[in-house]
């Protein structure tokens, strides 16, 4: 009995993970807490003076390590996570004295400025993880992961059930869950997945999921309620940024590019002049916005948020030139801060 | 660590890889030990200490009680096992709470106390693993058991750690013989074990975490106000939640010890077709409800002394029973609904002495005890009593019109999951799970098994902790 139940067990596994596969899935590496944690540690274990990237999942996605160790001989630690505000983890490594070097913190408007997310606890995880879930993630990653295509969020058996077409309750809007978007790497280096690229459908599923939040329904924030908000996380920026300055961090805000109907929605809701504008006077920290550099515009984002992996490597070398010639102001306006002060 | 992780699999292979090779009986036993200190370590090692105290502690203070001659020594020994244990659950659970309570009452009546914040963190299972301790010294305080016949076993007793952290609550009779004689589990009983396992799992990870979780926590968690179907949805997930994650632990546990060639009690008996209140303590966490009525309700009198004693004992057991799952006002509502529920059942069996009722008046009895269960499992799940009244009065069609919380496959997988459980619960009602094994054909029994597995597989449970593991 125990055998055939094995057997059975390993015939429908194979049937499970066959059937991703040929829908374009391939085994890869978990974006978990656990992982954001073994990066975190690093801060804490020597690497303290290293550049952090803090952001959502365009500084995710589009700024690739690899390049940009190739153009600076370091890689940055990547703390960035999809879909959640970075201030959470900013106002982390704001009270950790351990941090010392450079952060960037990219400006995702929609997620910045409401200060919301998913993934908020990530940083209270990775500071009370046991030691359980530490040998649980090295196991993951060694054992699991670089083997199953299946083992992977958006192929949970409750996700996949509950994104079938069932009849809607009526009175609210139902938002579409959104589905996998990236391929990640045991250092935390992610990119766009080619499907999205590729398979026109799945692109224009991204993009249809991106365009229920351009809608205003019944029952969301009200305009004034998103500018209270909005003022809100400035005020948490401003606050970890000068604790950040006094330890000699040198912080830079950027904004990635988006493209298409999402631009415009962000440039509706979150107008430039009152959020960006506002973020970076309030703060005193210089920042790099896409639109200001030529170099950095003109790239091709499938769903209109995030590049493609080719384009996201041309976009890290234009970016690290961008920046190696931004550094000096942050550098001089911590100085300038530091004068006054003194 | 938690049997829902990949750390435990592994874990639980080398000690079974371990527990079967060739070696004496005391190594294998040292070997359990060491395995189960790793096990608990593996949250947060320093609090291996407080088992180790709970341990020694209760360890001497029963080699005391057997060597004391007068009572007052007796009583003394017996006084310090209760005093470190309750002391160890009162500073780490309790501190916090008494100390809010405290300041509470001072500011209510002008005295402005402000303490500082009480920055503890509850070590997992010490309600758990205090109440087993404490057990074997009353136990031989009143003179039902004999003291075991050394460390080991006895440091075993307590650490085992099939049952460590959330029960079943193990009485030293049931655990501390069995370590006496080697023992390794047969080719039936690890099939039978590694079964029970996977039953385990998969209540917790697909049913609980998976199908059930998310509708509670959007209702209970949430902002919003639920009208009656949200409310009453999330209620009834709960109501699966919590049965799918307890039994599903204890299942698991039971399982692993059976693999390793040890019995355990049953911890639950399929308790939602319970009729009646004491049906349903009978049916519900059976080990902590024996372990109260036998060390609180009985010495506080039991029924021996009038009804108002009874009554009075019953609700007192109740209350500290609800308090004892939390450091929290909603968890002692919770205790004292089900003491009145209790008391009112009493009240009217001694009424109705001579009713019997037919099948379907004993269906609706059931229905009215599950019913009246979800109500106290609102103040269970609900961490303010605010919370609490919202949804029930969303229950109750109070709440006027709302806006929907719960989206149609969540309403449909909980009435199916609830629902499943619920027939489960009235088929199994009067049977044991062993005996429909046996009168299964063996090919459905692989084919259920097999299914149980990959469901668990491709749910991809993210490892969340076991709620009893914060009692």
């Amino acid at each position: 009995m125990l055998l055939g139940a094995l057997a059975l067990f390993a015939l429908l596994l194979a049937g499970w993970e066959g059937y991703w596969r040929a829908y374009g899935v391939v085994p890869g590496i978990r974006n978990t807490f656990g992982l954001w944690a073994i990066q975190r540690r690093r801060i804490d274990e020597g690497e303290g003076d290293a550049t952090v990237l803090l952001g959502s999942s365009r500084t995710y996605f589009d700024l690739q390590l690899p390049v940009w160790q190739a153009l600076a001989g370091r890689a940055p630690i990547q703390l960035s996570y999809e879909g959640t505000s970075p201030m959470t983890a900013v106002e982390d490594l704001a009270a950790d004295p351990k941090f010392t070097g450079r952060l960037l913190i990219g400006v995702a408007p929609d997620l910045f400025f409401s200060g919301d997310g998913f993934a908020l606890g990530v940083a209270k995880y990775a500071h009370k993880q046991s030691p359980a879930q530490r040998v649980g993630q090295w196991l993951s990653m060694r054992l699991i992961e670089p083997y199953f295509a299946f083992f992977d969020a958006d192929y949970a058996l409750r996700t996949v059930l509950a994104r079938q077409p069932w009849p809607q309750r009526p009175g609210r809007h139902w938002f579409t869950d959104v589905r996998k978007l990236a391929i990640y790497e045991a250092g935390r280096n992610a990119h766009l997945w080619s499907k999205v690229e590729t398979d026109p459908a799945y692109r224009d599923l991204a993009r249809s999921i991106w365009a229920e939040g351009f809608v205003v329904y019944p029952g969301d924030p009200t305009p004034d309620e998103m500018l209270k908000s909005e003022k809100e996380q400035i005020e948490r920026a401003k606050q970890a940024v000068a604790q950040l300055r006094a330890r000699g961090v040198e912080v830079i805000f950027v904004r990635l590019p988006s493209d298409g109907p999402y631009l415009q929605y962000e440039e509706r809701f979150y107008p430039r002049k009152r959020s960006w504008d506002g973020l970076l006077a309030a703060t005193g920290v210089p920042g790099i916005y896409f639109a200001d550099y030529p170099e950095l515009r003109g790239f091709y984002l499938p769903e209109w948020s995030h590049m493609t992996q080719a384009e996201a490597r041309r976009f890290t070398v234009a970016f690290y030139g961008v920046l190696q010639r931004e550094l000096p102001k942050a550098q001089a306006s911590h100085t300038g801060k530091q004068a006054v002060q003194h | 660590m938690v049997f829902n992780s990949l750390t435990f699999i592994v874990f639980f292979a080398c000690v079974l890889g371990l527990h079967s090779l060739p070696l004496p009986w005391t190594v294998k036993k040292i070997n359990l030990l060491i395995a189960s200190y790793l096990f608990y370590s593996a949250w947060n090692p320093p609090f291996v200490i407080l088992l180790w105290v709970s341990t020694v502690v209760d360890w001497y203070a029963a080699q005391g009680l057997v060597k004391a001659r007068r009572q007052g020594t007796r009583h003394a020994w017996m006084l310090l096992s209760v005093i470190a244990n309750l002391g160890m659950l009162g500073y780490f659970k309790y501190g916090e709470f008494l100390l809010d309570n405290f300041s509470a009452l001072m500011n209510s009546i002008g005295v402005a106390y402000h303490p500082a914040h009480y920055d503890i963190v509850l070590p997992v299972g010490i309600s758990f693993y205090t109440f087993a301790t404490m057990s074997y010294t009353l136990d031989v305080y009143l003179r039902r058991a004999a003291p075991a016949k050394n460390l080991l076993d006895y440091a075993l007793f307590v650490t085992f750690f099939p049952h460590l952290v959330a029960g079943p609550i193990m009485r030293p009779t049931e655990l501390v013989p069995q370590f006496a004689e080697p023992r390794r589990a047969s080719a039936q009983q690890l099939r039978f074990g590694l079964a029970l396992m996977t039953l385990g799992l998969f209540n917790k990870v697909v049913l609980a975490d998976s199908f059930l979780s998310g509708a509670a926590e959007r209702v209970y968690d949430g902002a919003r106000v639920p009208g009656a179907l949200d409310a009453w949805a999330a209620t009834l997930a709960f109501s699966g939640q919590i049965f799918c994650d307890f039994a599903g632990y204890s299942t698991t546990a039971i399982g692993a010890a059976l693999c390793l060639g040890f019995a355990m009690p049953d911890n639950f008996r399929f308790p939602y077709a319970a009729v009646g209140f004491s049906d349903f303590w009978r049916r519900w966490h059976i080990t902590l409800s024996s372990w109260l009525r036998d060390y609180l309700y009985i010495p506080l009198g039991g029924n021996r002394h009038g009804p108002h004693r009874t009554y009075a004992a019953l609700m007192t057991t109740m209350l500290l029973g609800g308090l004892w799952h939390g450091a929290n006002w909603t968890f002692v509502a919770w205790g004292g609904l089900h003491g009145i529920y209790l008391s009112g059942e009493r009240l009217l069996r001694g009424r109705f002495a001579g009713y019997r009722p037919g099948p379907w008046a004993f269906f609706a009895l059931g229905l009215l005890t599950y019913t009246l269960v979800n109500v106290t499992w609102v103040f269970f799940r609900a961490k303010t009593f605010t919370k609490a009244w919202v949804v029930l009065k969303g229950m109750a069609g109070q709440n006027g019109v709302t806006r929907p919380i719960l989206p149609t496959f969540t309403l449909l997988s909980v009435a199916a999951i609830v629902g499943g459980i619920l027939i489960t619960h009235w088929f199994m009602r009067s049977r044991t799970l062993e005996s429909v094994v046996a009168r299964t054909p063996p090919l459905a029994v692989g084919v259920i098994w097999a299914l149980m597995a990959f469901a668990i597989v491709i749910a991809q449970g993210d490892g969340s902790a076991f709620i009893y593991f914060q009692f």
